[in-house]
């Protein structure tokens, strides 16, 4: 008796999963992308309340497998797709397209007690695979250099890595943070602390650094400007991936993204517009 | 000393926690990319995975427990399953969450969802309630057995009517206990069900939802603005802190009332 | 209902209740099946990232690289052949990325479709090459030794000592920083958990009377009830800060921090088990102990813990499994540098803190996919042994 209730309740619970939908689709993956997405996404939907958009975090890899399975129709990624991911699309026989919908532009932060508001290339290179470890030898105090990173997995730390490092390793004793907020957090208690954040998460506890890219003749600060105009050398795409076969109902809510409106949001977030 | 700790601790979280606490921080969505407004989908997200995951290991772990006392005798076979129970228990919660991922996400196309994260959740409460289970059917006295017996009852009618009954209150108290345990973890959910943010409360089962364990990491570690996060932070960890507080105290509570009523009669 | 209907139901009731019984059973299985399914893989996959090729110049004398070579060439740390057994020659590295630092763009074609042939003119002219192409721009006839990659070997993924999971173009799979991290926290963890617990337990069993008993046990057990969550950011913000100026470091997020956080988790845990042991004591002994003229210090010192010793064994070890598990709370305060630790004032990474902070972005199926499923299989592999050495112990007690 007791099991036959169970399974009436379980068939009910399964039932009510399988109701009518009107238009819907998932939106999944990385978490840099999150803020901007889920903002256009509830604007959206406001505005054709016939959508229903759901969006959910857990990392690039995370969103682009779930595209690779099928447990999501489109995909975010502060990454571009990697071959490998590519080659499992081909296999599960899933067209896709890929469209850039914002920029990002990465600041290196100081703590704000730190009289330095200016570095190169190179000089970045040195201290995040340790072979500066001394503020002194950049014209600083006598202080070690304590180096925040994001986890190896992440879209950002590659993107660093691929764009600021040239491509060399991260020095092993860097200190990997699970997430942008934690480095935010750790820099601003840390006085001889340096990291990397999006340009959306710069906040008052932390000190954004002067760049320059072409050996010390100029340096440009990490404004949304300065990243517009591509005079900021560190400034990365936001993907977007989307099977083709559900092209038609993406579409809308695409092309309201790309739109003058869906970019001034972009910009309200804190990232960088298209144009 | 030890009891010192516990108290700063408490208190620390508390008296931080209490001040954002209100209705509306209990009942509303979060705003502006989590730095305004309330916790009410972590709030709801959990309390449906804890119930979600004692659906499945409350009446698994009973007759589970049932089984292995009233049925099996002292053998490789009883030691065996005891040995597996206990390996079970001691099993990372990393480990399940790895291996529910690997299992009901993946494998079975659950996705991230509500029943692929209770499944995760239910299998990890399964070790506790067989054995608040079995400790409260061994407690209930041989004597009461034997007469139901010699009054002509099967075994089964036995362990209906004469030994669940007097066991109930202790294995009530598992099941209380194990779910105070379920609603705090965070590392089974991270790859089976938990969301980050979610605009609108979960529809079905295969749906993701927000967990208020989790919701304090991401509060704690992402964001865009870790000084605004910060009292909803406290909040979080002082709504989690009490709803296992709560759970505790009821297990807790229900013991000491039966035990007094047992006596009594 | 007759006799044999009811017989029916009694059997198939006994059925329903024997198969939830293996329930248990059943998953410890599947989780060695799971785990071992896409954690084994590794193991059968190169650390070179899947659809492409590395090649170098047909003359050269090194046909073979390992892994961590490949890494230290590509990070520019070894730029000379000699070094590797090779001709006195600078390395030249050569990649879709960088090609056209050596071939002008107008000779690729405007869908690069000379690339191919372009490439295979570039390597078999230039000495000193090492070529990286995805296998898509591999020419048909190609002029070159395409080097052989190895499987990833279990010694290298046990032994190595660096963690650089997403490494291009050789991911980088040494867990040994995170193995010694992870017990370097725990057993930091008991260290401090120790003392404490097994003074309470002591206190509990022995010094306080029943009503102060039957209020303190609770409070201990909810202790335990508090979500690693919660320890975790209590840690981040109050004992990191703490550390950090008592001990003046540079970095508050370290080992020890950890290990203070899996501390006072593990009490609840070594406390109960103790005091259990304690407990079951005969009182006879005590009495003739303190009959012999011993005070009760000396008693407990010499009669009740020598007699209790095996229970606090089992304490220590299953408290040094919750630790060893642990995942949340360490991820958050111990700063999770893959180094090898040398002090308890360094930064260290866990097991369990590399499988919740990378699986999310690791793409399914993959490499990294694969090699944090292989943690998992060492993380089980430790605890289950944990758990063995717990039951060994308690039988041991139980026949004694």
């Amino acid at each position: 008796m007791k099991k036959l209730v169970y399974i009436t309740l379980v068939m009910i619970v399964f039932g009510s999963a399988i109701q009518a939908q009107k238009t819907s689709f998932k939106i999944k993956g990385s978490d840099t992308c999150l803020p901007v997405i889920l903002k256009e996404s509830e604007e959206f939907m406001k505005k054709n309340p016939n959508t229903s958009i759901m969006v959910t975090g857990g990392g690039s890899g995370v969103g682009l497998g779930a595209l690779i399975t099928g447990t999501t129709e489109v995909a975010m990624a502060s990454r571009k797709m990697k071959l490998d991911e590519k080659l499992k699309m081909q296999d599960a026989a899933k067209a896709f397209t890929e469209k850039i919908f914002a920029n990002d532009a990465l600041s290196v932060v100081v703590n704000p007690s730190n009289k330095i508001d200016r570095l190169t290339r190179e000089q970045l290179e040195g201290i995040f695979t340790g072979k500066t470890k001394n503020w002194k030898e950049l014209g600083g105090v006598d202080l070690t250099i304590v180096v925040y990173s994001r986890e190896t997995s992440s879209g950002t730390y590659e993107f660093f890595k691929e764009h600021v490092l040239n491509n060399k390793n991260f020095a092993s004793s860097v200190l990997s943070m699970p997430a942008t907020g934690a480095i935010i957090q750790s820099v601003g208690q840390t006085k001889g602390a340096i990291g990397y954040v999006g340009l959306a998460y710069i906040e008052k506890s932390v000190k954004a650094l002067k760049v320059s890219f072409d050996k010390g003749k100029t340096y440009v600060e990490p404004t949304v400007e300065n990243a517009k105009n591509k005079s900021y050398p560190i400034t990365r795409p936001l993907y977007i991936y989307y099977l083709k076969s559900i092209e038609k109902t993406v579409n809308p809510f695409l092309s309201y993204i790309l739109s003058a409106e869906g970019q001034k949001l972009v910009l309200e977030v804190g990232y960088v517009p298209l144009k | 000393m030890v009891v010192a700790m516990l108290f700063v601790i408490l208190f620390f979280i508390c008296i931080r926690g209490i001040k954002v606490i209100n209705w509306e921080f209990l009942t509303t969505m979060p705003k502006d990319g989590m730095t305004k407004g309330g916790i009410l989908p972590a709030i709801i997200g959990t309390f449906t995975l804890m119930f979600g995951s004692m659906l499945f290991a409350f009446p698994i772990g009973v007759l589970s427990g049932i089984y292995t006392n009233e049925y099996l005798k002292e053998s490789w076979f009883k030691s065996f399953l005891r040995s597996m129970t206990n390996n079970l228990a001691g099993i990372p919660s990393i480990v399940f969450g790895l291996f529910g991922m690997a299992l009901f996400v993946n494998k079975l196309h659950f996705g991230d969802s509500i029943i692929a994260g209770s499944l995760t959740l239910g299998l990890l409460a399964l070790p506790v309630i067989i054995r608040t289970t079995e400790e409260a059917l061994k407690s209930v006295d041989m004597s009461l057995r034997t007469g139901s017996y010699a009054l002509g009852a099967t075994k089964l009618q036995t362990i209906r009517r004469v030994v669940l009954p007097v066991a109930f209150p202790n294995i009530l108290t598992g099941l209380i206990l194990s779910m105070g345990r379920v609603s705090g973890e965070t590392a089974p959910i991270l790859f089976t069900v938990a969301a980050y943010f979610l605009p609108k409360l979960p529809h079905s089962i295969f749906d993701q939802v927000m967990a208020l364990p989790y919701h304090l990491y991401v509060l704690t570690t992402s964001g865009t603005d870790i000084e605004a996060t910060r009292p909803i932070a406290y909040g979080t960890a002082f709504v989690l802190i009490m709803i296992v507080l709560i759970f505790n105290l009821m297990a807790n509570w229900l013991r000491r009332y039966f035990s007094k009523k047992v006596k009594m009669n | 209902m007759n006799k044999s209907q009811r017989k029916k139901i009694e059997k198939i009731v006994e059925g329903v209740l024997f198969s939830s019984s293996t329930v248990t059973s059943i998953t410890v299985i599947f989780i060695i099946i799971f785990l071992f399914n896409e954690g084994i893989g590794l193991f059968r996959s190169k650390p070179i990232e899947v659809g492409y090729f590395m090649a170098v110049n047909k003359d050269n004398p090194v046909k073979q690289l390992s892994p961590s070579d490949i890494d230290l060439i590509f990070n520019q740390d070894i730029t000379n052949w000699s070094k590797l057994g090779g001709k006195n020659d600078s390395i030249i590295l050569f990649t879709y990325n960088n090609i056209t630092s050596y071939i002008s763009e107008d000779s690729l074609g405007a869908n690069q479709e000379y690339l191919p042939a372009q490439m295979n003119k570039f390597i078999s002219s230039t000495s000193g090459v090492i070529a990286f192409f995805p296998e898509s721009f591999k020419p048909k006839n190609l002029i070159a030794t395409v080097l052989p990659i190895k499987n990833v070997k279990i010694s290298e993924f046990l032994m190595g000592k660096n963690w650089y999971p997403t490494n291009q173009p050789a991911a980088q799979l040494g867990i040994l920083p995170l193995i010694l991290g992870t017990l370097w926290v725990s057993f930091g963890a008991i260290l401090i958990a120790l003392p404490l617990g097994l003074a309470t337990a002591i206190y509990l069993a022995e010094v306080a009377d029943k009503r102060l008993r039957n209020i303190l046990k609770p409070l201990i057990e909810l202790l335990a009830g508090i979500p690693s969550v919660v320890y975790g950011f209590f840690g981040l913000v109050v004992i990191v800060p703490l550390v950090q100026k008592t001990f003046g470091l540079a970095v508050g997020e370290t080992a020890l921090v950890g290990s203070i956080i899996l501390g006072i988790m593990a009490l609840p845990t070594i406390i109960t088990i103790t005091e259990d042991a304690i407990l079951t004591t005969p009182q006879s002994q005590k009495e003739a102990s303190l009959a012999l003229g011993a005070s009760r210090w000396q008693t407990m010192v010499r009669v009740i813990i020598p007699y209790s010793k095996s229970g606090i064994a089992a304490a220590i070890i299953l408290g040094i499994g919750r630790a060893v598990g642990e995942t949340m709370a360490v991820l958050m305060v111990t700063g999770n540098a893959s180094v090898i630790p040398h002090s308890f004032l360094q930064p260290v990474r866990t097991i369990p803190a590399t499988i919740a902070a990378e699986l999310g972005e690791a793409p399914v199926g993959g490499l990294h996919f694969k090699a944090l499923f292989a943690l998992g299989i060492v993380l089980f592999i430790i605890t289950f042994g944990i758990n063995l050495a717990v039951e060994i112990i308690k039988s041991r007690t139980r026949r004694a």
